[in-house]
């Protein structure tokens, strides 16, 4: 029966049928039948929504570049690349899909016009203050993007922001609630304390050589001492060459010739100028208005010319230099607007100009100085000259021998002896190092250190391939002196471990000690012995000098249902210290301005809660499922 | 063109269905017809009801970064009225009831937010206009109402804020020994990180740990 239909197209029931199948088409268009997906298999499933490898590859590699220009050197590539942040990046991930999905279900959407002008208020595309197009395009070029992805993501982000923050931002603390928060927090506290040190408990202990011998014996991971190697190493470093390197009279002298400009120094002018300034947007009549006063100055001026300071401080619209009588000090090309550098490079000095218009205004200049160009001589710039064709030829020379060297400690891996040979180098011999230090800095290094302690070095005593320690430095070792892994011997910690000993159970006594005073104090009993600071007042916010952190979150802690009251912590020395609680001074009035910055403050915090909870409720009505594998495969 | 008998068969067959079927077919494609064109215009509908209100929303968004409150209130209020089924409309209204809240104005904060409770289909909203009802609830002393407000169901997402405010209200009654329960079950229900447990604690502390 189909192939009658075939047959007969243009039969009446196939263009029924064929209109059937279009119609779909026509309405929702083809791309719900091809949906676009992110690439590579699926991380995670939101709801309907699936994230693809590719997509949570790309948004952790952007992740980790921020982290590594903001860390610099601290950046750690090993921990940007660990379960922890992984699944931090995917959860980002799987909230920007719940948001979108929300803001979607919602009939939420981002005019093009909204967008537009969205994108023309940012101003990293901004040139003079206004939204450049060339800008945009070189901008996003530089950040890889194109604008369709760009726009697409502006889009979302305005999306998930009017779902999640649209409803968030509306969140507001009760105003009892936040008088309630700042009275507690300005509240000032009168405290004493007591400390009970372990000092005069030290004396009422006595530790056996058996209870020594025992902690050594159960504690062993605390003594331990890592394996430890000596080593002897070359070095091929450009800084050592260019120390080597000889350079003739005629180098030096060519060098000279070649790099002239760079031993001057270019000329400077000094100027004062008085501003009548006029925006470079302003009306006709402005402009006028704006030349004509400036023409009065420049009369003025002219009049009086050793007053040019006197009425720079009276007319000059530039507040910067008018103060300064309208000095701008020294200045070379390329510092100024160019119609005032170009009217300032044609004075001679002590002459006063006609009006220059810049885009800033008027200005009439007075030029005060000029400082000619200097040319230093061959002489003086000898030494310099020296040093640089040096860097260069060591340079040079070891980007030629830096190959070889690798070459010659690999292929004749069991000495060191015929690379120094061959490459002029000494063999030198280091102090001991682990696999995580050395003395020698330029040995301190991970890649170097990590291929140190492997077998290949260890046991079949060859040489380390050529590590690059640091730019232009390339440093290749073998082992002479190997000491595994091994544990203290208890003679050598047996007497800072009895002192450890001692202070660890001397501090349990003066904590108990502590605690007994405590529950006199409480029951109303004064125990002697206890050595009180005066009472202070003290706040919340800016706690004095010689009370802990502890001490005073106890002292504001505390239950205030009857004064004075105690409480207790065990300080950081081991010891315990008793805090009592006298008085309670309640602030007074107000002032209007810190109590808005206050109730801001406490706002966003409040928003942020708000947000948090808003994410979390949609979330525990979507299924999400996340594959295990992605957050524990790493990317290299 | 010629058919031989097997096609004349066939040819003949589809004639005979179509003389029993043709018309229910017809039927059928009309009435397809009928509910696609019926949901196209509906949707064009809300397109344009949504495009209208996004208008408004991005009109009221121009006049809170102005700190115009009078022009918030007014706008809200338009979105309310004509576009009560969009998702604009009980964010706009949330930001009026802010926006009266802090002018001193409880009462329109109150219907405003009570528009919400009602009219929007987010729970996630409902549950954000109900606990800022029982803030306003409890700035008039009206503790009972507060409470009941608090103690109705919402997203578990919420109850940290809900348990929160819940230790507000009792602390205002006078209840510290529950109010301090309240208090500590929010920490509890909070995510570790979040900055606003330091003020949960603040109140703690305040009531002696």
């Amino acid at each position: 029966m189909l192939e009658v239909i075939r047959e007969h197209a243009q039969g009446k029931i196939a263009k029924i049928i064929l209109a059937l199948i279009t119609v779909p088409f026509a309405l929702w268009g083809v791309d719900s039948y091809f949906k676009q997906g992110g690439g590579g298999p699926v991380v995670a499933k939101v709801g309907e929504q699936e994230i693809h490898q590719n997509e949570f590859s790309r948004t952790l590699k952007e992740q980790q570049d921020r982290m590594r220009t903001s860390l610099g050197k601290s950046y750690d590539p090993a921990m940007m690349d660990s379960p922890e942040i992984r699944k931090s990046v995917l959860d980002g991930l799987v909230n920007q899909q719940i948001l979108l999905a929300e803001a979607k279900q919602a009939g939420l959407a981002v005019s093009d016009a909204q967008l537009a002008k969205l994108i023309a208020g940012i101003e990293a595309f901004h040139v003079n203050g206004k939204f450049s197009h060339e800008r945009y395009e070189a901008v996003l070029r530089q950040q890889n993007m194109t604008i369709g992805m760009f726009e697409h993501r502006v889009r979302q982000d305005v999306l998930m922001q009017m779902a999640q923050e649209g409803v968030s931002r509306n969140a507001f603390v009760p105003g009892s609630v936040a008088d309630g928060m700042i009275r507690t927090l300005e509240q000032q506290r009168e405290i004493g304390q007591a400390v009970i040190q372990i000092e005069q408990f030290m004396p009422q202990v006595k530790i056996e050589a058996s209870a020594i011998k025992d902690y050594y014996e159960k504690h062993q991971d605390e003594f331990k001492l890592p394996e430890q190697a000596r080593l002897e190493y070359i070095v091929l470093s450009a800084e050592n060459l260019a120390a080597q390197v000889t350079v003739s009279d005629e180098e030096i002298a060519a060098y000279y010739k070649e790099h002239a400009r760079q031993f001057g120094q270019a000329e400077e002018r000094q100027a004062s100028h008085i501003l009548i300034g006029v925006a470079e947007n302003a009306s006709a009549t402005e402009k006028a208005a704006a030349m004509d006063k400036a023409r009065k100055v420049l009369q003025e001026v002219k009049k009086t010319p050793d007053n040019f300071a006197q009425l720079a401080k009276q007319y000059s619209q530039d507040s910067g230099s008018a103060s300064q009588g309208g000095d701008l000090g020294y200045f070379g090309h390329g510092a100024m607007v160019k119609p005032f550098e170009d009217a300032v490079f044609k004075m001679n000095a002590g002459e006063i100009s006609d009006l220059v218009q810049s885009n800033f205004g008027y200005h009439i200049i007075k030029l005060t100085a000029i400082k000619p160009a200097k040319l230093r001589s061959l002489q003086e710039a000898h030494a310099e000259i020296v040093q640089e064709l040096k860097k260069e030829k060591g340079g040079k020379k070891f980007a030629e021998n830096a190959e070889n060297f690798g070459n010659l400690v690999y292929e004749q891996g069991d000495s060191l002896a015929p690379a120094a040979k061959q490459l002029g180098l000494k063999v030198e011999q280091s102090g001991w190092v682990s696999r995580m230090a050395s003395d020698t800095p330029l040995l301190s290094n991970p890649k170097l250190l990590q291929a140190v302690f492997t077998e290949e070095v260890l046991k079949n005593k060859r040489n380390t391939e050529a590590v690059e320690v640091r730019p232009n430095t390339l440093v290749a070792a073998r082992l002479l002196e190997y000491k595994p892994a091994s544990i203290k011997p208890l003679e050598e910690v047996s007497s800072a471990l009895s002192q450890r000993l001692q202070r660890q159970q001397a501090s349990v006594l003066a904590v108990k000690w502590g605690k007994d005073a405590l529950a006199q104090l409480q029951q109303g009993n004064t125990p002697a012995a206890l050595n009180w600071t005066p009472s202070q007042l003290v706040n919340r916010t800016k706690p004095p000098a010689g009370l802990t952190p502890e001490v005073l979150m106890a002292a504001f802690k505390a239950k205030v249902d009857k004064l004075p009251t105690y409480s207790g912590v065990e300080n950081n020395q081991g010891g315990y210290t008793l805090v009592r609680l006298s008085k309670l001074v309640d602030p007074g009035v107000q002032d209007e301005a810190r109590k808005k910055a206050y109730i801001q403050q406490f706002s966003s915090m409040l928003e942020r809660e708000y947000a948090a909870a808003y994410l979390a409720s949609l979330k525990q009505n979507t299924k999400i499922s996340i594959s295990k594998e992605a957050l524990e495969k790493s990317e290299r | 063109m010629a058919y031989d008998l097997e096609e004349q068969e066939q040819i003949d067959a589809i004639k005979a269905w179509w003389k029993q079927n043709g018309n229910t077919v017809l039927l059928s494609v009309a009435v397809f017809v009928a509910i696609v064109s019926g949901m196209q215009g509906w949707r064009y509908y809300q397109h344009q009801q949504t495009t209208q209100a996004a208008g408004l929303y991005e009109n009221l968004q121009g006049a809170a970064e102005k700190h115009d409150a009078k022009g918030v209130r007014e706008i809200a209020g338009q979105l309310m009225d004509r576009f009560p089924r969009t998702a604009y409309s009980p964010r706009a209204a949330l930001q009026a009831a802010k926006s009266n809240y802090e002018a001193g104005d409880f009462k329109s904060a109150k219907a405003q937010l009570q528009w919400v409770m009602e009219q929007t289909k987010s729970e996630e909203i409902r549950d954000t206009a109900r606990l800022q009802m029982a803030g306003v609830l409890l700035d008039e002393k009206n503790f009972t109402e507060a409470l009941k407000l608090l103690e109705s169901k919402h997203g578990s997402g919420f109850d940290a804020l809900y348990n929160d405010l819940r230790g507000d209200v009792l602390l205002a009654s006078g209840k510290s020994a529950e109010a301090r329960a309240s208090y500590k079950l929010a920490l509890e229900k909070m995510d570790m990180a979040s900055g606003y447990r330091s003020l949960v604690q603040l109140k703690l502390d305040g009531l002696g740990g």
